[in-house]
């Protein structure tokens, strides 16, 4: 890929990004590219070390706010045709409770994963309550010489510390996992807003 | 490493690198090179935001027939690299009280 080809690729890969910081993006770029080649580098060494197109897309998207893309894709509504602006109020009544669906089945898909994870929280804090309890119950039957009891209490006692403590890791890897998807989530919302503009490109 | 302290680092080093002379974009990645491997992408948003903040201004002067951007570092940038070696110092005695305790252990 020659410097024309691939700054053309990026243009049309981030054609959702407001225009002057695809300007800004692309002339930061160009000067990278030019030198790397007064560095000594071919034309085709110097893009490819620059890096792929999609890391680039994904780092920049990454980088700006959701609310920046989404007000974009807005402006760029604007210049819809007088046809399809009543296309899309004639059709409000069907695309708006479709959409409405979509999100509302999107959000308790993710308020589903996070009850799971507090579900797995809420296993590891009644082990750890079962524990403690036993531990103090079988402290009081000592005491009360009722010796049979407190040896089952001790024994449930550290068959829920042990599992307690298994579960936590789990949890804590639960968690993580959560957040992260998150994370990915979010970026492939936001590229959602990006890619799409190759359309209008 | 936290991401907070590690774009505030980042964010000095590009000031150093820019601290004796102004620099272009690919020569601050090249002589950044030996400490920390810096991204086209990672460098740009660093520029724009030591911009913002006003620790560094561009201007562009004609190179070899293109134009090039040259990024100059303000008092506010070099009052940061200040800063980052005045915080450090603290970080580091810190460290050494941290790093004791694991010999102790």
């Amino acid at each position: 890929m020659n410097k024309t080809e691939f700054l053309d690729a990026l243009r049309k890969a981030l054609s959702g990004l407001p225009n002057d910081e695809v300007d800004q993006r692309l002339e930061f770029y160009s000067e990278m590219i030019d030198d790397r080649i007064e560095d000594g580098l071919s034309e085709c060494e110097a893009v490819s070390d620059i890096g792929s197109i999609d890391e680039i897309v994904d780092q920049i998207t990454a980088d700006i706010p959701l609310g920046r893309l989404v007000k974009e894709r807005i402006k760029t509504k604007k210049k819809l045709s007088g046809w399809n602006l009543t296309l899309i109020i004639l059709g409000f009544p069907v695309w708006l409770p479709i959409l409405a669906a979509a999100f509302a089945v999107m959000l308790s898909l993710y308020v589903c994963i996070w009850a799971i994870d507090i579900s797995l929280w809420a296993v590891f804090v009644s082990l750890a309550g079962t524990s403690l309890g036993s531990v103090l119950l079988s402290v009081v039957c000592f005491v009360q010489g009722n010796i049979p009891t407190a040896l089952a209490m001790s024994g449930t006692a550290l068959v829920c510390v042990g599992l307690a403590v298994f579960s936590f890791f789990g949890c804590k890897a639960a968690t993580k996992g959560v957040i992260a998807l998150t994370k990915k989530m979010a970026l492939v919302i936001k590229r959602l807003f990006v890619r799409k503009g190759d359309n209008n490109g | 490493m936290d991401i907070q302290l590690k774009r505030g680092v980042l964010d000095v080093c590009v000031l150093a690198a820019i601290k004796d002379e102004p620099s272009y974009g690919y020569k601050i990645i090249k002589d950044l090179k030996p400490y920390i491997e810096l991204s086209e992408s990672t460098l740009y948003t660093i520029l724009k935001r030591l911009e913002g903040a006003g620790a560094l201004t561009v201007t562009t002067a004609e190179h070899g027939g293109r134009l090039r951007k040259y990024y100059n570092i303000t008092d506010t940038g070099i009052r940061r690299i200040e800063d980052f070696k005045a915080e450090w110092s603290e970080l580091m005695s810190i460290y050494r009280f941290v790093a004791k305790e694991d010999k102790d252990e």
